[in-house]
């Protein structure tokens, strides 16, 4: 039985170990040459200008540049700028997370001292501390005549700041102060070389009067100072669903769809901008585009437009909180005395949010967002859309009216959205309500066009007698529905598909006919 | 449906004992500390009591260089912070929080003076370091006096600005604000050293300098020498400007770059460039070859300039001897004499230009050694059976007759 030949097994052998050997040999040479290349980069030892990413952008208004001394570039106040919020960046990592990666770039000799000692302290006692500054108002107090050296008050610097102790959230404080800084230009960089707090000054009152077109009155929203009822959808093209400002962005379609709307005897719409869709803190300026004219439209049609921010957000930490206001800022002030805008919706459903993002956290970024839209904006209506009427108590008294979305059983309508009127004495909108036509083997059969359509008609029949304003889910069945917006599978899907009044090739359901009252 | 209301009944209730439950704490705990205002780098205790015993509870700090939180320390119904040793050093407000159950029931702040008893400390800034002479310059003394934990000083604290210049020897009092006290000090309309220095109660600053150096060049003069007046390519010109000042009288400071432009009869350019040692500049510039009328004007590029000179040169001769050798295929040039009827300096450019038939065919260039240049034709190259020449140097030209050759086979 001498049908495997020993020679030729141990010629192979011989052969594939030598591969082997030549292969790892040839590996551990790349590596040890790849191990002897690494290192900084030597351009790094220049201090060249460094490339930074979008991660503290607080607001800050320079409102005094005139000092007794040399008078200030423009160049050298965006550096001083740059540098001084990376210095405030760098402490709140540090005290996060107690290292102090980065200080001695942005503190001289004797400063970054204090903070080593500061994180010293509290590494030893566990304390961590969360922080952001929202606001900063520096006025410049001197600037040498050689250029190297700066002292500025930054007045009434807004601290917001979670408290840890032992990892467990002690407490969240919110402070106002005013800082004396001294910064010296050292190897390219201005450091802070004495760092003072100060009591806060009074705030000077904002003089501008706002002149809202649409106002509230107790539980009733005003245009133009009479009652006004919202009689709205929520709105994405058919072919661009949750995706309105994309690509597919055509400004007859939005057109013909706006007339369709205005025919069905509605007066507003509901749209969605995303956050990362629009460029987060840096705005895309051909979404703004679009989104103008997208409410240029809704205004020639004399269409209300509800425009609910932050979709697809979902971080609220501290770090992205100036992140999420420069954000806003520059959308609504973009947009502050847009006729077409009804309210901006901060946030679609942030209620789902509180589970993983932390209740706190979530209630903590909407309260402060309300303020900085209403800075940036002030002549138009704020709501938040919650997801359910339990949720939507919360924050009442900061929003101007009340948005949640009735997905529950037809019967519960009047006794949730009376409650809830009682509850917070504001305008109430059910800003999001409907049931697909869809009937399949994945829903069982649940739905259908018929279902569908006596679901509107029982609606609007309860809308009409109760002068409810409302906003149904949505105008047209979408081909395409997005993984993240229901899930990726057939019966998440394929539900999600079909709660539009208009179907895929544009035929009117008979749902269509109870689209309003 | 009623199942809900109760519920939501109950959590008002609860919502409600919650806040008078608290009030009621907040109400309770009082702040004993009246002090307002603490040294930098002595104890600092703020005190709260109670009618009651107290709960413990944590104070959240916020101060100038950091955030921490200090446990209490509960002695019956009084309830004890001590601020770390290393805020307590450091001067600014001092923010705090009463945190009680993980409540905010109570916030003040304190103020952390700078500690006047410790020696004081003085950081100062010069700059430029470098001015011109003249009203409108100056330089820029900052003082930054600290207390020895280095707070800056309050406010309105005197610092004494020294400067010396030859014998001007000023003492200012200039009180701090913002941190620092400062001075422009003007520029004199002398160069030299000024030396400045500061003073903060006991703390001396270390001598600082800055260099008062002349402001720009005013307009000067030039002139020129040479050896003779003879265009032989050979001697220098040396170029010379008048001793240059600034407005002031001060001289320019030694390599202000001169330059001198140079324009012959022909409208061509020629420059040359000297920098200054104590205000003067000299350049130099070869003499040419051949009768010329140089005008030369100088320049300090962008601040001051001469007015132009005119320098002629003198032919050096009026006309040289050649001859033909060796079956006309050698031409000599020479020899060539001077103003002295000296032989020429070697290197004098001697030029030939060889027409056939009055068309150009060649110009050859050799340079004079002893008195003479010598052109070899080889017959190879100049095959043809007569050429004429033409001689040029020392700016004379001379034609020749036109010279039969030997046929080359």
């Amino acid at each position: 039985m001498k049908i495997i030949n020993n020679r030729n097994i141990y010629k192979a052998a011989f052969i594939l170990s030598f591969i082997v050997i030549s292969i790892f040999t040839l590996f551990g040479m790349a590596k040890i040459l790849d191990y002897l290349n690494t290192g900084a980069d030597r351009s790094a030892m220049l201090h060249l200008e460094t490339k930074s990413e979008d991660v503290y952008l607080p607001k800050v208004t320079w409102t005094k540049l005139e000092n007794p001394a040399r008078k200030m570039e423009k160049n050298t106040l965006g550096k001083i700028e740059r540098d001084y919020l990376f210095s405030w960046h760098i402490k709140n990592k540090a005290l996060q997370n107690n290292t102090p990666k980065g200080i001695d770039d942005y503190y001289t000799m004797n400063t970054r001292d204090n903070l080593y000692k500061v994180i010293q302290h509290n590494k030893a006692q566990e304390i961590t501390i969360e922080n952001t500054t929202l606001k900063h108002f520096p006025e410049l107090e001197f600037y040498s005549e050689d250029g190297q050296l700066v002292v500025f008050t930054d007045k009434n610097v807004i601290e917001f700041q979670k408290i840890y102790l032992n990892k467990k959230l002690l407490t969240t404080v919110q402070d106002t102060a005013t800082y004396k800084v001294m910064m010296l230009l050292e190897d390219g960089y201005w450091r802070v070389r004495h760092f003072q707090k100060m009591e806060p000054s009074p705030f000077v009152k904002d003089s501008i009067q706002p002149e809202p077109e649409y106002s509230i009155q107790e539980d009733k929203i005003l245009k133009n100072k009479k009652q006004f009822v919202i009689k709205g959808i929520n709105y994405y093209p058919k072919n661009s669903a949750w995706d309105t400002f994309g690509e597919q962005f055509r400004k007859d379609t939005i057109a013909k769809d706006f007339d369709i709307i205005k025919k069905s005897n509605l007066n507003s719409i509901r749209v969605f901008i995303q956050y990362d869709d629009f460029g987060k803190a840096n705005i895309n300026p051909e979404k703004m585009v679009k989104l103008k004219t997208l409410l240029d439209l809704a205004a020639a049609k004399n269409l209300g437009v509800m425009v609910t921010l932050f979709d697809f957000y979902s971080d609220y930490s501290l770090d992205s909180w100036t992140l999420t206001h420069r954000h806003a800022e520059q959308i609504v002030s973009t947009f502050k005395d847009h006729k077409a805008i009804i309210a901006w919706d901060l946030k679609n459903e942030p209620n789902l949010d509180f589970e993983n993002r932390g209740k706190e956290n979530v209630l903590q970024w909407l309260d402060h967002m309300v303020t900085v839209i209403r800075e940036n904006d002030p002549n138009h209506l704020i709501t938040i859309g919650w997801s359910n009427s339990v949720a939507a108590s919360q924050l009442a008294d900061k929003v101007d009216f009340v948005s949640y979305h009735f997905y529950n059983d037809i019967k519960h309508l009047e006794y949730e959205t009376n409650t809830l009127i009682k509850t917070v004495k504001k305008p109430v909108v059910i800003q999001e309500f409907g049931v697909p036509s869809y009937g399949g083997i994945w829903n069982l059969w649940e739905s259908s066009l018929e279902n569908q359509a006596q679901y509107h008609q029982k609606m609007q029949a309860y809308f009409k007698k109760n002068n409810y304003s409302f906003m149904s889910w949505t105008l047209y069945d979408f081909p395409k529905v997005p993984d993240q917006v229901a899930g990726k599978w057939p019966w998440q899907k394929n539900r999600q598909k079909q709660f539009g009044f208009i179907d895929v090739k544009g035929k009117n359901k008979p749902a269509y006919k109870y689209i309003s009252n | 449906m009623k199942k809900i209301a109760v519920i939501l009944l109950c959590i008002c209730c609860l919502v409600v004992f919650a806040v008078v439950k608290t009030t009621n704490t907040a109400a309770t705990i009082k702040l004993d500390t009246s002090q307002k205002k603490f040294t930098a780098g002595t104890p600092i205790l703020i005190q709260f009591s109670s009618l009651r015993v107290v709960k413990n509870a944590d104070l959240f700090l916020i101060h100038s260089y950091g955030k921490t939180i200090v446990k209490g320390k509960v002695d019956k119904n009084k309830l004890r912070f001590s601020i770390p040793e290393l805020y307590a050093k450091k001067t600014g407000t001092v923010s705090w929080y009463l945190i009680q159950d993980r409540k905010n029931i109570a916030a003040g702040q304190f103020e952390i003076v700078p500690n006047d008893a410790t020696p004081t400390l003085i950081e100062n800034y010069l700059g430029p370091t470098t001015i011109l002479t003249g009203q409108d310059h100056y330089t820029m003394m900052v003082a930054i006096p600290t207390d020895s934990y280095d707070n800056p000083k309050t406010d309105n604290t005197t610092v004494f600005i020294k400067d010396q210049f030859l014998d001007d020897i000023t003492v200012t009092t200039k009180k701090t604000a913002d941190f620092i006290a400062w001075k422009n000090i003007y520029s004199r309309t002398a160069s030299g050293k000024m030396l400045i220095s500061t003073q903060c109660n006991t703390a001396l600053s270390k001598e600082f300098e800055t260099d008062i150096t002349p402001s720009i060049a005013t307009n000067f003069t030039i002139d020129y020498a040479r050896n003779h007046q003879f265009a032989d390519g050979n001697q220098i010109t040396r170029l010379r400007t008048s001793v240059i000042k600034d407005q002031f009288g001060n001289l320019v400071g030694d390599g202000t770059l001169v330059t001198f432009q140079v324009t012959t009869k022909n409208n061509i350019f020629l420059k040359t460039f000297a920098a200054t040692i104590n205000g003067v500049a000299i350049a130099q510039l070869l003499h040419p070859d051949h009768q010329e009328i140089y005008t030369v004007k100088a320049y300090v590029t962008g601040m001051a300039e001469s007015k132009p000179i005119q320098i002629a040169y003198q032919a050096l001769i009026r006309d040289f001897p050649y001859q033909f050798l060796e079956k006309n295929r050698k031409i000599v040039v020479g020899p060539l004499t001077s103003f002295m009827n000296q032989i020429v300096p070697d290197g004098i450019k001697v030029e030939l230009k060889i027409f056939h038939k009055n068309k150009l065919i060649e110009t050859k260039i050799v340079e004079s050694a002893k008195g003479l240049a010598t052109f070899i034709l080889l017959p190879p190259f100049y095959k043809q059976s007569a050429y004429q020449f033409e001689i040029t140097t020392l700016g004379v030209t001379k034609k020749t007759e036109t010279i039969p050759y030997e046929n080359y086979q």
